[in-house]
């Protein structure tokens, strides 16, 4: 047990033992590799085309995603001729998730606020059957780069790519769309069993300034909903002050925002924290859910579901 | 005559080929997308959709990842090739095939899909495909 609680910084350990349940089990979760899963690009395949091409792979499909399966040893995927041929995305499952729930329809309009590299775009825009409007914004120029390499292997045809900060955006073109995704720049505490580089990393200064940029983010992502709108809020870290704190932020700066109960069949979610630190949480914010790497095998994620009322003002 | 129509007739694609879509030339490209996509003017992209084809003096070169999703149609001037075949394709190399095909730009497919575009000139079939990580 000491050893396990070695690989991690000892603050880490001091702040999470406390709210994350069976933490025995998490820590040894996180110290295992990732099971490698992929989706099929419904844009340009179905399973039966692409199934067999996988045989010896035997890939498992994942019970709360549709079309995407898991394999044991998926080792050297990217460099087979079905991922050239943009038949299949691999992709983490726990990051299919925010997309699932979001839920994109042909002809909206919709935003992807910090899209690069792409992974939840270039799903949404198989969601949406490569139709209406998706806006894949992001403002690393780099990163923008491999966003756009993806986008032509998956065949995206209704994905427009800017590079902008998002609150300026949120000036520019306020209350426009259906549907926005703010998948914020976060610690990555969630992703330590792909690479440790987010340990390496890891401070609580770090955190608190992640937590500031996300405060704006997620604003800007409210702002520019249109009135009956939904955007999904989700980070791919563990800090409360980076996913609990940052929702109430967002009630406290728009007391009209509607979170709303998030359930996605056959995925095991644990609901959102009450409190930390002595700050109590508005209720709703109970709404949102945290996905635990112990739960689905998966890496951590933070998931919220909100709503702009038809009767909110710009 | 107009780029696309040089794309349908080399390649037999359908009339209604391109239907529901928009397209944009920029400098010596034409870009295709969603009319919402092309349309949008709120703001300043880096893209709209994809690239479908570069232009010129004498010729269009459709682009390989415009080919994938939009090229299944071709009836004319496309090239099947094995899976080996795709895999040399792919990682740049060229391949000697006996094809019923023009020479000039040609679609290459695997079974049902589009590998990409190559430049044919027989026997010789050589691979345009951008470059990617290799293919195993």
């Amino acid at each position: 047990m000491k050893d396990k609680k070695g690989f991690f910084p000892k603050q880490f350990i001091e702040r999470y033992e406390k709210f994350i349940p069976d933490f025995d089990d998490f820590l040894d979760v996180m110290l295992e590799p990732l099971p490698r899963v992929f989706r099929i690009n419904k844009l340009k395949a179905v399973p039966d085309d692409v199934l067999p091409m996988l045989d010896d792979l035997h890939p498992e499909p994942l019970p709360y995603i549709p079309f995407a399966y898991q394999v044991k040893n998926g080792a050297g995927l990217g460099r087979r001729l079905f991922h050239f041929l943009g038949l299949i995305y691999i992709q983490e499952a726990a990051s299919m998730i925010p997309p699932l729930i979001l839920d994109p329809k042909p002809n909206e309009w919709v935003l992807d606020l910090a899209a690069a590299p792409g992974s939840k775009t270039t799903q949404m825009s198989a969601m949406m059957e490569n139709k209406g409007l998706l806006i894949a914004n992001d403002l690393s120029y780099h990163r923008l780069r491999g966003l756009i390499g993806n986008i032509d292997r998956m065949g995206c045809l209704n994905v427009l790519v800017c590079r902008s900060d998002g609150i300026l955006l949120a000036r520019k073109m306020p209350a426009l769309f259906n549907r926005v995704l703010v998948d914020a720049p976060c610690s990555s505490e969630g992703t330590i069993r792909k690479s440790n580089q987010a340990l390496l990393r890891w401070s609580i200064r770090g955190i608190e300034q992640f937590s500031r940029v996300q405060k704006g983010l997620i604003c800007a992502g409210y702002q520019l909903l249109k009135p009956g709108g939904r955007m999904v809020y989700s980070t791919c870290t563990i800090a409360p002050e980076e996913n609990e704190m940052v929702l109430a932020y967002l009630l406290k700066r728009f007391p009209e925002a509607e979170i709303l109960p998030i359930a996605v069949p056959g995925l095991r979610t644990r609901p959102a924290l009450r409190e930390w630190n002595g700050e109590h949480f508005p209720l709703p914010v109970g709404h949102c859910q945290r996905i635990l790497p112990q739960d689905n095998n998966t890496e951590a994620f933070f998931v919220a579901l909100i709503r702009k009322p038809v009767c909110a003002a710009n | 005559m107009q780029p696309i129509d040089l794309l349908r007739k080399r390649f037999g694609f359908p009339p209604d080929w391109l239907n529901g879509l928009e397209l944009k030339a920029e400098q010596e490209t034409i870009f295709v997308a969603t009319p919402e996509a092309m349309q949008f003017e709120q703001i300043n992209p880096l893209r709209r959709g994809l690239r479908l084809c570069r232009l010129f003096p004498n010729s269009v070169k459709p682009t390989t990842f415009a080919m994938q999703i939009l090229g299944r149609t071709a009836t004319r001037n496309r090239i099947e090739v094995t899976e080996e075949q795709a895999r040399l394709l792919i990682n740049n190399g060229e391949i000697e095939i006996e094809a019923d095909a023009e020479n000039g730009f040609v679609i290459v497919c695997w079974r049902s899909f589009v590998v990409g575009v190559g430049l044919y000139k027989k026997p010789v079939l050589k691979s345009h495909i951008p470059k990617f990580r290799p293919v195993d």
